[in-house]
């Protein structure tokens, strides 16, 4: 019996150990391969690096856009996200505490965009920014993502759970919806807008088919678009892999770094547990 | 005096609904209608007019060998990626069920691909994927079996997107369903205990039916994903070689930004959600059978 659980202690292991090595790769790749030589780069038997080639990182930080199109993300991103917490927080509230005609079909019909590919919009919207003379513009990018569907869910999710004795109290103190959203309201659902927002970041940090659509110039291009060209700028004389790998690492590790300090804010938000802790 | 206060209400409600309503109306709900009527049309973005063309763009679409391949692309893509993410995730999740010494950084570790850009690591895969001096052929070569040519043969391009998907997505799956496993009543499993159940019979009989409400929302969650992966086709094939990963999103990213078809893009998109309309209802109504509340 001991030596049964023992074998299948180890082969969990074993299982699990394949899983993570696989995961990890491809990030170790990439930071060794940043670190090598160009020669290194094409010699598939030199796994490490003879010596770090840390001015490879030094190239791309201080000679390459990357870091303005890091930033450009980041405005974006920090504006967009901001929009998106006080427009899905004001319909979750008023999906969830006030009383109103059509309320079933407005939940219906927010529910039924949740599931459909966004993608199909994009040429009528597009139509619209570019008649709006919003093409190649930050706003025309902010707005036609203000809204976010899974955030609505999240929040909504969330409201839910306060009881509703708590609003009518605050309403008959008089205080206004305003207030009780943000007084009252969210400070009891903290941990789910801490999620929302952590999760909405990730996701329009990275976005990539919108904004290279909609954005065409350099200046204006955000992170994934601009790490693109950087790949197939040098496609012409063989990539620079140690150059675009060094672009990458810039890009990947601050993420990771993100992620390990905010873990349990991803996990609580996947794994549905949106409850009032925190 | 009541009038007045029914009328400030009806103003809050609107108040509280507009500012997410007006944007979901402009950039969802009227795109859809509006590609439905370009669908109709045979527009190409630059000229100021066009004619009606009603059914045409579809019965064009159905006439292609391209839209039948990038249907059964569409499909190989989904199923192939929907099975692993589904069957793995769930058997690390069991794996990780019981708290050990460094599961902390196991979870870490198998999630973090979820939070990087598609993007960047498609790039990086592009570089492992390289037929001469790739890592992904070396490993082969150490494994003694035969190299591949990965992205630049139309035989393998579409595994190995679906390798850089199923990647991503796993912890994903694999977080969904741990906090699953962690709602499953420990009584369900004693009372299986008593009755001398085999660990094999408890999965089946307890574990899976109580997790199927999981399992379903992660089938559909992956189904519409995949229905709109871009951005690592983009960056790994372009829907090449020779077409072989032309899935029907990228298959309409080609012909409205591309080509600028407008009618025939739109058309690629009406059929698009309609098949996801199509198979959620399906899921739906086989759901009832299989999946327990």
């Amino acid at each position: 019996m001991k030596i049964k659980t023992g074998i299948q202690k180890t082969g969990k292991i074993i299982i699990l150990l394949v899983f993570c090595v696989f995961t990890v790769f491809p990030f170790i790749w990439m930071v060794l391969s940043a670190l090598k030589t160009k020669a290194e780069v094409m010699d598939v038997s030199a796994f490490f690096p003879a010596e770090f080639q840390w001015q490879n990182f030094y190239e791309v930080i201080f000679n390459s856009p990357l870091l303005k199109y890091v930033a450009n993300s980041l405005y974006v991103s920090a504006f967009t996200l901001l929009i998106q917490i006080v427009t899905g927080a004001m319909i979750a509230y008023a999906i969830v505490f006030m009383n109103f005609k059509g309320k079933k079909v407005l939940f219906a019909i927010i529910m039924g965009t949740y599931m459909l590919p966004t993608a199909a919009t994009y040429i009528p919207s597009y139509i619209i920014l570019a008649n709006g003379g919003l093409l190649n513009t930050y706003t025309g990018l902010i707005i036609s993502g203000c809204v976010s569907i899974f955030g609505i869910f999240l929040l909504r999710q969330a409201f839910m759970q306060v009881p509703a004795g708590m609003i009518e109290a605050a309403r008959i103190d008089g205080a206004s919806h305003w207030q009780i959203l943000w007084r009252v309201v969210c400070p009891m659902t903290k941990s789910s807008f801490i999620t929302m927002g952590l999760m909405n970041f990730i996701t329009c940090y990275n976005n990539y088919m919108w904004p290279s659509l909609i954005t065409d110039t350099d200046e204006k291009m955000l992170v994934s678009q601009g790490l693109r060209k950087f790949f197939i700028e040098g496609g012409a004389y063989g990539t620079e892999w140690p150059l675009v790998m060094a672009g990458s690492a810039i890009i990947v590790l601050p993420l990771l770094i993100l992620f390990a300090f905010t873990q349990k804010w991803f996990i609580n938000g996947i794994g549905g547990d949106t409850g009032m802790k925190g | 005096m009541k009038k007045r206060i029914n009328i400030r209400k009806v103003g809050s409600v609107w108040l509280f609904v507009l500012p997410a309503l007006i944007p979901l109306i402009v950039f969802w709900i009227y795109p859809i209608l509006r590609s439905v009527y370009i669908s109709f049309t045979d527009w190409d973005y630059m000229s100021p007019t066009y004619n009606f063309v009603f059914l045409d763009n579809f019965i064009a679409l159905f006439k292609d060998d391209r839209f039948y391949d990038a249907l059964w692309n569409t499909l190989v893509f989904t199923v192939g990626t929907l099975v692993p993410t589904i069957v793995l995730g769930l058997l690390l999740a069991l794996l990780m069920q019981k708290a050990f010494k460094g599961s902390g950084i196991v979870k870490f570790i198998l999630f973090s691909p979820w939070i990087t850009p598609t993007v960047a690591i498609s790039i990086v895969w592009t570089w492992i994927y390289d037929p001469d001096t790739g890592i992904a052929n070396a490993v082969l070569e150490f494994l003694h079996l035969p190299a591949l040519q990965w992205i630049k043969s139309s035989e393998t391009a579409m595994l190995a997107v679906i390798i850089v998907t199923v990647w991503k997505s796993l912890g994903y799956a694999m977080i969904f369903y741990l906090s699953a496993l962690e709602k499953v009543p420990g009584e369900l499993y004693e009372a299986s205990g008593l009755d001398g159940a085999k660990s094999w019979q408890r999965f089946r009989d307890v574990t899976l039916p109580c997790i199927s409400p999981t399992t379903f929302f992660l089938v559909i969650i992956t189904m519409v994903s995949s229905l709109q992966a871009y951005d690592q086709i983009q960056i790994l094939t372009q829907g090449g070689p020779s077409g072989s990963t032309r899935t029907l999103l990228y298959m309409y990213y080609q012909l409205g930004f591309e080509e600028f078809n407008m009618g025939q893009a739109t058309a690629v998109a009406i059929v698009m959600i309609i098949l996801t309309v199509l198979l959620s209802a399906i899921q739906f109504t086989a759901s009832k059978k299989w999946v327990h509340y």
